[in-house]
């Protein structure tokens, strides 16, 4: 249950807000997520008219506000061609344009196509107050105790990474039962992440290069079990999808 | 908090809780257009525009959208003539959805004109795939899309100037379907929209001769609510307030089988703003079935309104009725509930078993035939036709296998929702979505303690009911709250309470066993059936009756087979702890015909016999006896029932044309994929027969009367729920009374005012209901042409006139010398001048027969055969409906039909823990097909003329969901050799078969 309504007008006051332990108060972004049925009750800090929205490039980097939407990031020309195919995978289009890169990500599980290539992508996030930047994989597992009191202002992926996504679904627009990206840098350095259950999408490789990436699939979702598939056919399944995710940036 | 909100330019001060959404806030301003389907932002029907995007109300907060434009339905264009004012008429795309037969409920209308608006105000040109793009955050249960895609295809050139509405709609009648089958994959277009994409709104047809001559019988008018639908006017259930309206809601079971030790209620009747709170202590204990099905209900009564036993997760505990919806939620938390967990039965095939847990065991239970609550039997079904035991000996093989059919849900995008209210006179007002508005006036009476005479229920426009709606099932709750408080009581299901205390179709598990000559002829069948009935035994016994009474049907066998088949189905129909099954558009048969047509597919592949020609081989025949007729009638005495009419070899000719089998099947190059070795294509097909009405049983009746204008009022008591049926309904009174579709004025339906009919299902409307329009009709056309005559006939010139030379036609009464006399020279000839009398008729109908429509389907697949994932890339079905009294009505019955139907096929299941709780509670989990992941859908009606109906129809609505999945799941073995034997086909179940088969 939403008890009260903020809309700060500028970061400091946010912050502010944010602080407050009674009533607990949390970020909102475009709300798709916090205003769905939920026993909590908690304030919201609503971030529209916070200049956090943007889209820059920097160099070998791209910056993304927090609050940019997601259809807003499917139109950027310079992000990969394949991160857009993981937001529109995400979430329907009316749900895109109100959902923001943030909350997706903080409010992702483990089906999450998007969480799954910007874990690949090494996304490093700004934390307010303290300029903490912090990676996606690191907080992921801690996002609860990790975001309190705290507000995500830009995401940070790589320009020159390649990234190639692929997953099995019921239907083609169906949440992934197993999804596998890989990002590999002009280095040669590969970042694998896997998703298709459980609470959160999984890193199973950031080497040198792709050696040992199937091996670090398959491990990855040796204990990725549920009511959806089970580990067998995922880690099968996973293996074939990132040997083509190789394959193609091989190619490419 | 106070906000402003400027909604259609438009300011708003308003007064909201900060946690208040903005669809509410909408909705209580008065903006209907925005309806409510979920709560998760899944399904679009909530959309608006903000600052002039699509956005989902439903997860937005009223508050963050202050300082933004808001733009509705109601501001994009409004009927074109409302008397002297002139108006700016609907919007291009509003009218392009009118004409293009993209309404059907219409409840995602509003959502999807303001989505194609959006699109194209940024694309004037848009590509198919970028209209679908911007659909695909609107989900919709009825149209399969494709008519909604061609709309704004439409629109779009309408807007760039390139075609000139005043030329004409698009919608002329389309050529005769030509004598030669079409070669594969015509995509031939019957309009050009100016783009570059070839446009069809209308299906192929072939058209019965005997149709020729009728004005407006086969003619795609468009709907006749059409107009209200597309501008989101407030037709629907919950688009109506009362004063001082209350709002209930009701505590569910977190337990699969337990007994109710105690409630305390204390704290929330304490709380603020509660009206009541009722348990099952506090109201009358009558046992009744829910299902919405003619007297006697043909299945025990086993239900109460609230128990002290609760028998599945999401079963009722108790009722709360406040100020808002929010303090009932806080309601129903408060109360405490001391419960004595039982042992659930979760496996079907535990319930039977000797020690199980007796699920009822309540004294007030009600047997009906063969149930028997001791063995957790809710119903079972024995039917012996001629001599199987022999014809199995006579065999050359016989062939056994098993096959699993899931539980899933009918998605209906409006949930069920009523209000109730006494009226002046006391008498109990229920405005509900339902299918079935006088079986839910006679199965409440008791329940309430009313008789049947002080309840009025109303049906307005339905979102959708697909069997969910043949419920009686939710009616209960508001009215006893009413009953108790005294005020208006509204209550609408969740999402999730659509997930977990909604019906939903039967799970079944199917033995098949099948004895064949080596030439292919079918010596004896068999079926044994395990169904799930859950925790109730509504439609228990029904609809897997039907599974066998239809599937079981088709194949009679050949040479003397033919004649004297033998056919063996047996049933049981078990008690579980799971949420109750009940209708679900096809009622049994598509479960049956996924084990059938699996079977018949393996059998032929193993005799080495073509699919298609060992399945015509034995199937029934114009002329034959529908062998079930004389052994089961929906727990009714049977009568033996000859098929009339039958297309289905015509239906496998167009079919298997459109979608190019000859080509395809054996063709080893076509199954391959040269640049994505891992991807194999495959076909399947599947035929199929359904029912039309239930013989002896399912009555309409139509009332007519003259306006003064010439116009007719047509009062059915038929329950339109999106499917087009008021409008085929008119249609065919139009056809009889010389008028034009738009001087019908239907209205459907009210137990106070319209006759009665027992409702939308069985695939009966346009046959059971369509027969009584006809006979009313009929009955005012002649007293039209009596008085015509008569009037005539005083002008004392030339010969003296017979009414019945007297033809109706173009508004007139014609005489066979050239006379001729307008009908509203005629009403008021019989309302103000002479012999005054109000013409009027009322008439019904019931059948003797229930003539079965046939259909071939065939779909085509690509399967990875790395990891299993199935691509559906086209759905191709012929159908012999009978003759088509609207094409552009039927074949989004049939687009729709076949799209639930894939999900059926691939993806749509609902699947329950190991304490009960289920795992789909929202559009996410649930996934249903949206516009950019559609299959290709192509639809071909093969005409026949049914004689038991007087404009020769037979039913269309059940039968698309009957062969998807079997064609499916031979489009897979016939990909890759993966042997499906339960759908939905999952990814992991096609890898696993695909290892089977390797190994």
């Amino acid at each position: 249950m939403i008890l009260e309504y903020h809309r700060p007008q500028s970061i400091d006051e946010a912050l502010e807000l944010l602080e407050r332990t009674e009533p607990r108060s949390v970020p909102m972004g475009g709300g798709t997520w916090l205003n769905s049925p939920s026993q909590d009750s908690f304030a919201v800090v609503d971030l529209q008219d916070l200049a956090i929205n943007q889209i820059q490039g920097d160099g070998k980097q791209i910056k993304i506000g927090a609050t940019v939407t997601l259809q807003g990031l499917m139109k950027e020309t310079s992000i990969q061609r394949e991160l857009v195919a993981t937001l529109r995978h995400e979430a329907t289009i009316n749900l895109r344009r109100q959902g923001t890169v943030a909350g997706t990500l903080v409010s992702s599980d483990g089906r999450s196509p998007f969480a799954t290539a910007m874990l690949a992508l090494d996304a490093q996030l700004l934390l307010l107050p303290d300029d903490e930047i912090v990676g996606l994989g690191d907080l992921l597992p801690v996002r609860a105790e990790k975001l309190k009191h705290r507000l995500i202002t830009e995401i940070t992926i790589p320009r020159n990474a390649r990234l190639e996504y692929q997953y099995v679904a019921r239907s083609p627009a169906d949440l992934p039962i197993v999804c596998v990206a890989v990002a590999q840098w002009p280095s040669g350095r590969t970042r694998i992440a896997v998703g298709g259950g459980g609470e959160s999408v999984r890193l199973a490789l950031d080497g040198k290069g792709p050696d040992g990436a199937l091996s670090a699939v398959e491990s990855s979702l040796s204990t990725l079990q549920d009511e959806w598939a089970s580990a067998e056919y995922r880690q099968e399944v996973g293996g074939v999808l990132v040997g083509r995710c190789l394959e193609s940036i091989k190619t490419d | 908090m106070d906000i402003t909100l400027v909604i259609n330019e438009n300011q708003h001060q308003v007064r909201i809780s900060p946690g208040e959404k903005l669809l509410p806030v909408l909705r209580g301003l008065g903006y209907m257009g925005a309806k409510r389907g979920c709560e998760t932002g899944e399904c679009g029907s909530c959309t608006v525009l903000l600052d002039g995007k699509p956005v989902n109300t439903c997860v937005m907060l009223a508050a963050q959208a202050e300082g933004h434009q808001i733009e509705t339905i109601e501001a994009v264009g409004v009927h074109p003539s409302l008397g002297w004012r002139q108006t700016k008429g609907l919007h291009a795309i509003q009218q392009a959805f009118v004409e293009s037969g993209a309404i059907q409920c219409g409840y995602c209308t509003p959502g999807m004109v303001l989505v194609a608006k959006e699109l194209l105000e940024r694309e004037s040109n848009p590509s198919e795939q970028q209209v679908r793009e911007a659909l695909s955050g609107v989900l919709c249960r009825c149209t399969g899309y494709i008519k909604p895609v061609q709309a704004i295809l439409r629109a779009a050139a309408i807007l760039r100037g390139e075609i000139d509405v005043e030329e004409g709609t698009g919608l002329e009648w389309l050529q005769p379907f030509p004598d030669e089958p079409l070669p594969p994959n015509d995509i031939s277009p019957i309009i050009d929209t100016g783009t570059d994409l070839q446009v069809r709104v209308h299906p192929k047809v072939i058209i019965a001769p005997e149709t020729a001559r009728l004005k407006r019988v086969g003619k795609p008018d468009p709907k006749v609510d059409a107009i209200k639908l597309v501008q989101g006017k407030p037709a629907f259930t919950d688009d109506f307030e009362r004063r001082d309206m209350l709002y209930a809601k009701v505590l569910t079971s977190p337990h699969a089988h337990a007994n109710i030790v105690k409630i305390d209620v204390s704290k929330a009747l304490a709380l603020d703003g509660v009206a009541a709170v009722l348990t099952w202590e506090d109201i009358p204990r009558v046992a009744y079935s829910t299902a919405g099905q003619s007297d006697p209900i043909p299945g025990p009564l086993d239900s109460f309104s609230l128990d002290k036993k609760v028998r599945f997760v999401g079963d009722r505990v108790a009722f709360v009725a406040a100020e808002s919806e929010e303090i009932a939620q806080q309601a129903l938390d408060l109360i405490e509930v001391e419960y004595e967990i039982l042992p659930a039965i979760l496996d079907p095939s535990d319930s039977m078993k000797p020690g199980a847990p007796i699920i009822h065991d309540e004294p007030e239970y009600v047997n009906f035939d063969e149930s028997d609550p001791q063995r957790n039997l809710a119903a079972q079904i024995h039917i012996d036709i001629g001599s199987v035991d022999d014809g199995f000996k006579q065999a050359d093989q016989i062939f056994e296998a098993d096959y699993e059919v899931p539980k899933v849900q009918q998605a209906h995008i409006e949930p069920h929702v009523v209000i109730t209210y006494w009226d002046e006179d006391d008498r109990l007002v229920i405005r509900t979505s339902t299918q079935v508005p006088f079986h839910v006036r006679r199965q409440l009476a008791p329940v309430l303690g009313l008789p049947i005479k002080r309840i009025r229920v109303i049906k307005p426009r339905i979102g959708g009911g697909f069997g969910g709606k043949q419920e009686v099932q939710i009616e209960d709750v508001a009215a006893h709250l009413t009953i108790a408080t005294g005020r208006p009581v509204r209550y609408e299901c969740t999402r999730k309470e659509e997930f977990t205390s909604s019906r939903s179709r039967h799970p079944m598990r199917i033995r098949m066993k099948t004895g064949v000559l080596e030439d292919g002829t079918i010596t004896a069948n068999e079926m044994y059936c395990l169904s799930d009935t859950g925790a109730n035994g509504a439609h228990a016994l029904t609809v897997t009756g039907n599974t066998g009474h239809k599937s079981m049907a088709l194949y009679v066998g050949d040479g003397k087979y033919r004649k004297n088949p033998n056919i063996r189905f047996r049933a049981d129909i078990v008690y579980t702890n799971h949420s109750p099954s009940g209708a679900y558009r096809g009622y049994g048969v598509p479960q049956g015909f996924w084990a059938v047509e699996r079977h018949m597919e393996d059998i032929a592949r193993a005799l080495e016999i073509d699919p298609i020609e060992f399945r015509l081989k034995n199937a029934l025949r114009a002329g034959e006896l529908q062998p079930f007729s004389t052994a089961w009638s929906e727990g009714r005495e049977p009568s033996p029932e000859v098929i009339e009419t039958c297309g289905l070899e015509e239906c496998v000719i167009q079919a298997r044309a459109a979608i190019g089998w000859d080509q395809k099947f054996g063709n080893a190059e076509w199954h391959q994929i040269p640049e994505m070795p891992y991807k194999r294509k495959g076909i399947g097909v599947a035929l199929v027969m359904q029912g039309t009405a239930i013989p002896y049983l399912d009555m309409g009746g139509a009332s007519i009367k003259l306006n003064d204008d010439g116009s007719f009022n047509l009062l059915v008591g038929a329950t339109d729920l999106g499917t087009g049926s008021d409008t085929v309904l008119a249609q065919m009174a139009a056809e009889i009374l010389g008028v034009p579709l738009e001087d019908i004025v239907i209205y459907s339906s009210d137990t106070d005012f319209t006759p009665f009919d027992k409702g939308a299902y069985a695939s009966s409307t346009t046959y059971i209901s369509g027969a009584a329009v006809v006979r009313a009709s009929d009955k005012v056309a002649t007293m039209l042409r009596q008085r015509a005559a008569d009037m005539l006939n005083k002008e004392d010139i030339g010969q003296e006139i017979d009414p019945i030379d007297i033809v109706l036609m173009d508004r007139q009464a014609l005489a066979p010398d050239g006379r001729s006399i307008t009908l509203a020279e005629i009403a008021h000839n019989a309302l103000h001048h002479e012999n005054q009398v109000q013409i009027m008729a009322v008439d019904s109908f019931v059948s003797p027969v229930a003539p079965p429509p046939f259909g071939a389907q065939f779909a085509e697949v690509t399967v990875d055969v790395q990891t299993g994932m199935v691509t559906v890339d086209r759905l191709v079905m012929a159908v012999d409906s009978g003759v088509i009294v609207n094409p552009l009505t039927a074949s989004g019955q049939i687009e729709g039909g076949m799209t639930q139907a894939l999900g059926y096929a691939v993806c749509e299941e609902m699947v329950y823990d190991l304490n009960g709780h289920i795992r789909e509670m929202d559009f996410r989990d649930y996934h249903i097909f949206h516009a950019h992941e559609m299959p290709t859908l192509e639809t071909i009606f093969v005409e026949t003329f049914e004689p038991s109906h007087p404009f020769g129809v037979k039913a269309v609505a059940e039968i698309p969901l009957d062969g998807v999945a079997p064609a499916v799941g031979n489009a897979i073995l016939d990909a890759c050799g993966a042997r499906i034997g339960a759908i939905p086909a999952t990814p992991e179940k096609v890898w696993r078969a695909l290892k089977k088969h390797q190994a």
